[in-house]
């Protein structure tokens, strides 16, 4: 194992106290990235605690292959969601995971809370508290750019804008300007323990335990990324390409999940807006296909020509939630939404489902003007929906303010739940695909759509189909293996270049060897010990309610049936823990 | 003529750093780092935009020019080789690096030496976008 890889840097905030403490059994056992992570986690957090409490941690970890090879660029974080009341856990990308192994570190761990705002100030082996009163109220982009320094050291800055300070449930965290930690509110935590931002810079060297066939396997994999369709997708149009894929197959909500097509689908296009706002691409340091797609708009901010430019990192997910699901037909006016919500640092994709849940209610008289404010929310409406975010933001008004502690909570002051597109707290992601995208969804660790792509085994099953063994199983086998994926940490545009052998022969030139069998044993290991983590604090799939919504709109795989997805729930919880004691 | 690294399309580059990555790969054993490389990106605020910079390998190098000691020559077809490392190690004005007004000739401060480009073109290799291409000149 690479030296320090196994150095977990402890920051105390209560103490103002920062210590090193190494634990190569922990990456030994679990390699790192989520595996580690969850070990870190589980070894402090109170359970049954308010995920406010200073007492939980904060955890984030890199892993082995991190800053070595192409694409495995992702940093993991773990702690306590706010939108689920549990175990929360999300992933970004930018130079943060570079950064934290540059600095000599494998994990970081943030535990108690400040009295004053700040910024934890990381670089190498030093480790400052600095008051951050200059930063109070500013979003993660101006942040960026103030504290950005050029140096020939790797640098990551991770802040939050607004939404985080004000402790709004799904507040993300912003890195490096284009990346996010968006989902599950880690911006409410860093919130929490009064931390505007973490700068972490450095200046070491990351070297491989067999540097010769480290470089020929290096090679071999940048060439199959540059030189095969494997990645091409996330390369040219990027994710949002998905929306012209979806609107066809009748998977692409709109309105609120009222419909499943967009009539003006194809306007907002990832290839219309490629065509004519997308400006450049971005990447993550190593990876040469540059995801991070960069639109270029301008905002009139006075008459005579007067603009102000801004730059948009937009994705299929935002476009979705952000636009297709509140009728936004301009592709111009679903970026401006988009950088609205990144300005003040929300989660796009439970932002999104909150202000198609509120134009719904208020179009059918469950919430009435003396609730809005006066504002007029109506499906298309930008106007209303850009005001209505910066009410979130700033908490104006009681609505408002419900609206900034998640779609939950919204259901339990004014109803509505059977059109509040959430479970277990957490935004619906943009795939009404069939049963194994909300199955998917429910079951997976931290309730994202990429746990365990439900949404792609649908999408398989409308070409070949599945029996509901197989559906479960292909459900199981992927979250399995996308935790050792998290463990690397890879990104997931890459998965299908990171296939299991390559992950085996990659693993042995940094010095640690495993084979499939072991690597799936930690995949499922990790999911157990998550899954056991929120079954104390009171998770159980069983109990929780799906949005009738989703089962009266007609999905890709046609109207689907609750009783059949119960039963195929039933089936999941015996297959997944046949053999374990949960 | 030898074949040399150039900028051939610098506005196309996505920042993905895989040129100084392949750069310190070939110059420090298979180790990968920002700072033991002999390129260099900054990324421009105002113009949101990734600045390259790469040793041309200067004729009549500035470089090679201003060392007092003789330790570096001139590599045929241009630019510097260090040929005395010896006399490196007790410098403490290192000429050499503020001779280059592209500021893309670095200090080792492990090695007491400038990191030299060899212009071998590992960094090209690896350029997705032909921003650094490897050619005669």
């Amino acid at each position: 194992m690479e030296e320090y890889l196994s150095r977990i840097l402890y920051i105390d905030l209560s103490s103002k106290r920062s210590w090193v403490e190494d634990r190569s059994e922990l990456f030994e056992d679990r390699i790192g990235g989520l595996g580690v992570a969850v070990k870190l986690y589980s070894e402090i957090c109170k359970l049954n605690s308010d995920p406010f409490d200073p007492e939980n941690p904060l955890v984030f970890t890199v892993g082995p292959l991190n800053g070595l090879y192409p694409c495995i660029s992702k940093t993991v974080a773990v702690f306590k969601s706010p939108v689920t009341g549990t175990y929360g856990e999300s992933h970004a990308g930018g130079r943060l995971s570079m950064a934290i192994r540059m600095a000599g570190y494998g994990a970081i761990v943030i535990l108690g809370y400040s009295d004053k705002l700040l910024l934890i100030d990381i670089e190498d082996s030093k480790v400052c508290f600095r008051e951050a009163k200059s930063l109070q109220g500013l979003s993660s982009l101006e942040v960026e750019e103030r504290l950005r320094t050029h140096t020939r050291v790797m640098e990551s800055i991770v802040s939050i804008g607004l939404a985080g300070e004000r402790l709004c449930f799904y507040a993300s965290a912003n890195v490096d300007r284009y990346n996010y930690f968006g989902r599950l509110g880690l911006g409410a935590i860093l919130g929490s323990k009064n931390i505007k931002a973490l700068r972490i810079r450095g200046s070491g060297s990351i070297k491989p335990k067999d540097a010769e066939s480290y470089k020929k396997l290096f090679e071999k994999i940048y060439r199959r990324i540059v030189e095969t369709d494997a990645m091409a997708k996330y390369h040219y149009t990027g994710t949002p390409a998905n929306i012209m894929v979806l609107n066809e197959i009748g998977a692409l909500p709109t309105r609120n999940f009222r419909e499943s097509r967009f009539e003006h689908a194809e306007d907002i296009s990832g290839e219309r807006v490629g065509e004519f706002l997308l400006e450049r691409k971005v990447s993550c340091p190593l990876c040469p296909i540059g995801c991070m797609h960069i639109a270029k708009l301008r905002l009139e901010f006075a008459k005579g020509y007067e603009y102000e430019p801004i730059d948009i990192y937009y994705n299929y997910e935002s476009m979705y939630a952000l636009g297709t699901n509140l009728g936004l037909k301009k592709p111009e006016d679903i970026l401006k939404l988009i950088y609205t919500a990144n300005f003040y640092g929300f989660d796009t994709m439970l932002l999104g489902n909150i202000l198609a849940w509120m134009t719904e209610a208020y179009e059918s008289g469950l919430i009435s003007d003396s609730d809005t404010n006066g504002l007029k929310l109506s499906w298309g409406d930008i106007d209303s929906y850009i005001e209505a975010v910066r009410r979130i933001a700033y908490g104006e008004g009681s609505l408002y303010v419900y609206a900034a502690q998640g779609l939950k909570q919204l259901v339990d002051i004014y109803g509505g739940r059977d059109y509040a597109m959430q479970i277990a707290g957490n935004g619906i992601p943009g795939y009404h695909t069939g049963y194994a995208s909300i199955l998917g969804f429910l079951v997976a660790s931290r309730h994202s759509h990429n746990s365990n792509a439900g949404y792609d085994i649908d999408q398989q099953a409308l070409k070949r189909k599945l029996n509901d063994e197989e559906l479960i199983d292909r459900i199981i086998e992927e979250e399995d293996w996308r935790n050792i994926l998290v463990s690397l940490v890879a990104c997931m545009f890459a998965r299908r270049i990171y296939s299991p052998d390559v992950v085996v022969d990659a693993l042995r030139t940094v010095g640690f060897e495993y084979n499939l069998d072991d690597l799936m044993d930690v995949g499922r290991d990790v999911y157990i010990e998550i899954y056991r983590i929120k079954s104390i604090e009171g998770f159980d799939p069983r109990k929780i309610y799906i949005p009738k919504r989703l089962f009266e709109t007609p999905s890709a795989s046609g109207i689907l049936s609750e009783e059949r997805f119960r039963k195929l729930l039933d089936m999941y919880m015996e297959r997944r823990f046949k053999s374990s004691s949960i | 003529m030898p074949a040399r690294i150039r900028l051939a399309h610098p506005e196309r580059c996505i920042g993905c750093m895989n040129c100084i990555f392949a750069c310190s790969r070939e110059l420090y054993g298979g180790a990968i780092s920002l700072s033991k490389s002999a390129l260099k990106i900054s990324y421009d605020t105002p113009s949101r935009k990734f600045i390259v910079s790469i040793c041309p390998g200067c004729v009549d190098a500035p470089c090679v020019n201003a060392c007092p000691y003789k330790a570096l020559a001139e590599q045929p077809g241009g630019g510097p080789i260090l040929v005395n490392p010896e006399k490196c190690r007790s410098c403490e004005t290192r000429d050499c690096i503020n001779a280059c007004i592209l500021a893309v000739l670095f200090w080792d401060d492990e090695r007491k030496t400038p990191i030299i480009c060899t212009q071998c073109g590992e960094c090209a290799k690896y350029c997705p976008h032909e921003v650094i291409v490897y050619r005669e000149v």
